[in-house]
């Protein structure tokens, strides 16, 4: 199992490189923060520019080759994944927001994958009752709303209550109050300001494991085994629970690990309306601000992300499913 | 006589718990299962569902009852409605006793005790019915740890190995922490087998245990049930379609029809004096493996009756050639047939049908067909397909980027023989002995096959444009297995017979007037024309897949596995439909089947092929009256005969194991390893078998022929690939039962 771990690893390891220096030549060609630089007031003149630029390690003068070269050298021996047009260092600001994705988005992929497959099991079992009918309806009402305007919705309902209470009981924005002296009250604020986002990411988020784990389990509700089972002497919801629900999960299973990418890398959308400094916002800022490096950082991350979220999918399958165990 | 298990007309509501008392709902005493009155409906869209009518039946213990009819006959349903694992949406009336304790109305709770206890069943599947996630000793020992929750670990464990060594897996200590996927198909029913005589049941359900199986495996799964009856002492319900299955080893036969079981006795009484036209029917429609004189198989015309009507009359009548205005006034109840009260008949005209009534009169079967080429030497005809030295053989590699050979899997190692005009020719051979692979090679039409294929007079070495593959193509057409799948369902039968038609460039005229006349030669209505492949029935839409076929008036007609998918009854009209096809039109078959018994039937030559190669190839008749190789020998002695004398004296081969995988085939001869005579040849004979590979020979003709014909003779039509045809057979692979008295009055 190590061993195999060990191979998909190096595999991924291979991968990531690839999509991340394509992400550079492709940034690198396409982003010229140089541009962006000459419409300041006062107009600075192009050799200023560029001589800026150049101390920043983003000399507009050489060739994206010789450019690759630089940066990957750097990254290689230094591991220095360079710096923004504004000068801000990319190892530091990486440092501090993928802390703050993680935890914005931890605790929700948690509570999503739990609630989703809990509902959706709890659904199959109670299949076109009035309990199956509400919460399948629900999920895929949550399909369809687009999450930012889900999210918006729970924010107002935050703000609602806030003021139904007079009291600020939510933070609808922000990671922290700044000030706060540590101790129990930090304590308090920081699950204010937690609150709305994960409840938010969570609300949208677990429909689609709700339908894909009911789905698979009814689709073993009735298999040959399950009647096997019953046939020994288990009731039917022994069998089903004993039997069913395990090789129902093999690919929920399989679609949980690949979603975690989804949901870390392209959380933008949570991070913008609940103003959480992620990843994720980096990511667009750095496209609209000709930032070559920190895109070309946010790629790879994506990257890893996904590689990480393959190889548990793997792990998970093993785990679960005996036929796919290498000898 | 008295109204004892009588069934009332179709009437199942009402008064059930005084009908059950006038019908004698007390059993004799000593029955372990007693069913009386059992009526199944679902509910469906279209209205109530009547799977079962009014089935009654008495089980001794020990006994075995076999319970004969095709899909839609109820057969399952009353499996299920006894072991009370009907969904609950199903209506159940009637009762079920297991040892005189009432079944039906348990909850699903209290039904537990029963099931997996007193009462097992095995399924059909053996492939879907274990789940995939647990090892077999946990489900084995699921089974135990249910009914026996106070039993040790090392009990349960102990007693799981001896269940699989009592099934027949080898080294069953290991196996216990195997998982499903690890076992072959066979080994997955011995587990089930062994999963349901876990806790010693009375009464053992086994419904279509071997329909999905190989015949030498079934041959050994059905010799385990035998041995899981002996050890347990339990009494046996065998579900199946097949009516040589149940020959051998059933003291009691009920067969089924629309729901209702239309004729019950002793095995004897309903294979040599049946008194109700449809088991009349269904024993005319199977061919026999041993029988080499031909005649025409039994056609039952139509289909079965839709169970959401009850009918009013006799269920069978509308396909029934006896049927007189009486049939259709009410279902006849099922009545002592002829002075025993054991056999019972669902027929009013059950005492006309006693005697020596001819079957193929009744049912006014086809005559043989004769073809014009019956008459001329097979030498003389012209070939219409030759295959020489063709091989296959898929490489077997390992890693993702860089692929390494780790083996060559030989699927189709070195095969030649040839189909001369108007001959069938058959293969036949486990799954995974290469059949389905030759068929693929020899539609390729590719010059860089190993092996060339000649079809017409064309050669595949020549088949390098899309014009000449196009000839080869028309000289050339195939049926497919499965009828419904084969069909576009958005076509109409029109649509589908017109299409190679407008391939081949006939105008629309002309395509009119030939479907017309195909429809006319399939023995379809031609005003069906647009109907689509829904609107038929299975046997129809194998008719419209042959049609398709002889659109472009082929030479040779493939045909892989044409009735397998079809029930017993409709099969036959099938088969009778080939043979007329083939004798009328002078057509030539490639047949690939694996029921033997169809394959003597329809074929002329044979050939029995064993993991890529030819082991014995010859005139059928030859190849089954006389088989030489040990293979075809075994093969033969697997195939189950409707004929329960024959098949309670006869002695068996059982193979030991699976089809090796083609991956370690062995050096010398292929199936050295399951061989029973290599098995009980001396260890210097054994070494010529295992390093030598026996080439394919001739076999001459006894010296008492040569005598007889008195000049030169030639070989015969036979040719098999052994080094030792006449070896004795390994003792342990012989199976004879000796049952004198196979069951009571």
């Amino acid at each position: 199992m190590l061993r195999y771990l060990a191979k998909r690893g190096i595999t991924y390891v291979f991968m990531i490189f690839l999509t991340t220096s394509a992400g550079y030549f492709l940034a690198v060609s396409s982003l010229k923060p140089a541009l962006l630089e000459q419409e300041r007031i006062p107009r600075p003149t192009p050799e200023q520019v560029a001589n800026s630029m150049r101390l920043k390690g983003l000399d507009p003068d050489l060739s994206p080759w010789e450019r690759y070269v630089e940066w990957l050298t750097a990254i290689v021996t230094r591991w220095d994944w360079g710096r923004s047009p504004n000068g801000a260092f990319i190892n530091a600001e990486f440092g501090e927001r993928v802390w703050i994705s993680t935890r914005l988005f931890l605790a929700a992929i948690i509570l999503t994958l739990v609630i989703g497959v809990a509902l959706g099991v709890y659904s199959a079992a109670r299949q076109y009752k009035f309990q199956d009918r509400v919460i399948t309806s629900y999920s895929y009402l949550a399909y369809i709303v687009p999450a930012p305007i889900a999210y918006f919705l729970v924010q107002l309902g935050a703000i609602n209550i806030n003021e139904t209470v007079g009291k600020r009981i939510f933070f609808v924005t922000g990671i922290s109050t700044p000030g706060m002296a540590a101790g129990w009250a930090q304590f308090v604020d920081m699950l204010a300001h937690y609150a709305v986002p994960t409840i938010a990411i969570t609300l949208v988020g677990w429909g689609s494991y709700q339908i894909a784990q009911r789905q698979y389990l009814l689709d073993n509700v009735n298999a040959d085994f399950v009647r096997t089972a019953r046939a020994k002497g288990l009731t039917r919801n022994q069998a089903i629970s004993r039997h069913a629900l395990r090789v129902s999960f093999i690919p929920v299973a399989q679609s949980i690990a690949f979603t975690i990418p989804a949901i870390f890398a392209g959380g933008f959308f949570a991070e913008k309306i609940f103003a959480w400094p992620g990843v994720g916002s980096w990511s667009i800022d750095a496209i609209s601000l000709q930032d070559v490096n920190a895109a070309t950082a946010t790629l790879a991350y994506g990257s890893v992300i996904f590689a990480i979220g393959a190889i548990l999918a793997d792990f998970a399958t093993t785990l679960v499913d005996p036929r796919v165990r290498v000898q | 006589m008295s109204n004892e298990t009588t069934i009332g007309p179709a009437d199942p509501s009402g008064a059930t718990a005084e009908r059950l008392h006038i019908a004698g709902l007390h059993s004799p005493s000593d029955a372990v299962l007693s069913v009386r009155d059992l009526y199944v409906s679902f509910n469906s869209e279209n209205g109530s569902v009547h799977a079962v009518r009014g089935v009654d039946f008495d089980l001794m213990p020990g006994k075995t009852l076999g319970i004969v009819g095709e899909s839609g006959s109820g057969k399952s349903v009353t499996s299920l409605a006894i072991m009370g694992l009907l969904p609950s949406t199903a209506e159940i009336s009637g009762s079920v006793r297991l040892k005189g304790q009432e079944l039906l109305g348990l909850s699903d709770k209290a039904m537990c005790a029963y099931r997996g206890n007193d009462i097992a069943m095995v399924f059909q599947d053996p492939l879907s019915s274990l789940t995939p996630v647990y090892t077999v000793g946990a489900q084995i020992t699921e089974a135990l740890t249910i009914h026996n929750p106070g039993m040790s670990k090392p009990a349960k464990e102990a007693r799981a190995v001896e269940l699989l060594a009592m099934v027949g897996i080898p080294s069953p200590k290991n196996r216990l922490k195997a998982f499903p996927h690890e076992f072959s198909g066979g080994m997955r029913q011995r587990v089930m087998i062994a999963i349901a005589i876990a806790n010693n049941p009375r009464v053992l359900i086994a419904d279509e245990p071997t329909t999905a199986l190989d015949v030498t495996i079934q041959a050994q799964v059905l010799e385990v049930l035998h041995t899981a009856q002996e050890e347990t002492g339990a009494a046996v319900v065998m579900i199946t379609h097949d009516l040589g299955v149940v020959a051998g080893i059933a003291d009691d036969i009920m067969v089924m029809y629309a729901g209702k079981p239309v004729e019950t006795g002793s095995v004897d009484d309903i294979y040599y004096n049946p008194r109700m036209p449809y088991t009349m029917g269904l024993l005319g429609a199977v061919p026999r493996v041993d029988v080499a004189e031909k005649s025409s198989l039994v056609p039952i015309d139509g289909i079965p009756p839709n169970l959401l009507h009850t009918p009013t009359g006799c269920s069978f009548a509308p396909r029934c050639p006896l049927v007189t205005d009486a049939c259709l006034a009410g279902e006849p109840p099922l009545l002592p047939a002829d002075g025993g009260a054991a056999h019972k008949a669902a027929c009013i005209r059950s005492e006309e049908l006693g005697g020596d009534v001819n079957v193929l009169e009744i049912f006014s079967a086809p005559p043989v067909p004769v073809s014009r080429f019956d008459a001329v030497p097979r030498g003389e005809r012209s070939t219409v397909l030759e295959l020489k030295d063709v091989r296959k053989h898929f490489p077997l590699t390992k890693g993702a980027l860089l692929k390494r050979r780790i083996g060559t899997v030989k699927a189709v190692d070195g095969l030649s023989f040839d189909i001369r005009e108007g001959e069938c020719f058959s293969i036949v051979g486990e799954s995974g002995s290469g059949k389905t692979t030759t068929l693929l090679e020899i539609m390729e039409f590719h010059k860089d096959q190993d092996g060339e294929v000649v079809i017409g007079g064309i050669s595949n070495k020549q088949a390098v444009d899309a014009k000449a593959k196009g000839a080869m193509r028309r000289e050339m057409q195939m049926v497919f297995q499965d009828p419904t799948g084969a069909l576009d369902p958005r076509f109409t039968v029109y649509e589908v017979l017109s299409e190679p038609l407008q391939n081949a460039g006939m105008d629309k005229q002309a395509i009119r007037k030939r479907i017309m006349e195909l429809m006319k030669l399939v023995g379809l209505q031609p005003d069906h024309v647009n109907r689509f492949p829904n609107q038929f029935s299975g046997g129809q839409r194998q008719r419209v897949g042959i049609a398709r076929a002889l659109a472009v008036n082929p030479k040779l007609v493939v045909l892989d596995e044409p009735v397998s998918a079809l029930d017993v009854s409709v099969q036959a009209g099938v088969i009778n439909l080939l043979d007329k096809l083939r004798a009328e039109l002078g057509l030539s078959y490639l047949m690939v089947a694996h029921d033997l018994s169809v394959v003597r039937h329809i074929s002329n030559r044979v050939a029995v092929m064993y993991l890529g190669k030819i082991v014995e190839i010859g005139e059928v008749d030859r190849v089954f009256g006389n088989p030489r190789h040990p293979y075809t020998r075994a093969l033969l002695s697997a195939i189950p005969v409707p004929d329960p004398q024959f098949e309670r004296t006869r002695e068996r081969i059982i193979l030991k194991g699976d089809l090796p995988s083609p991956l370690d085939a062995p050096k010398g001869c292929n199936f050295a390893t399951r061989c029973p005579v290599f098995a009980a040849l001396p260890a210097a004979k054994q070494e010529k078998c295992l390093t030598l590979e026996p080439p394919l020979e001739a076999v001459l003709p006894s010296p008492a022929v040569q005598a007889l014909e008195a000049g030169p003779t030639a070989a015969l039509d036979q040719q098999f690939a052994c080094f030792f045809p006449d070896g004795e057979l390994d003792e342990d692979m012989l199976v004879v039962h000796e049952t004198a008295d196979p069951h009571g009055p």
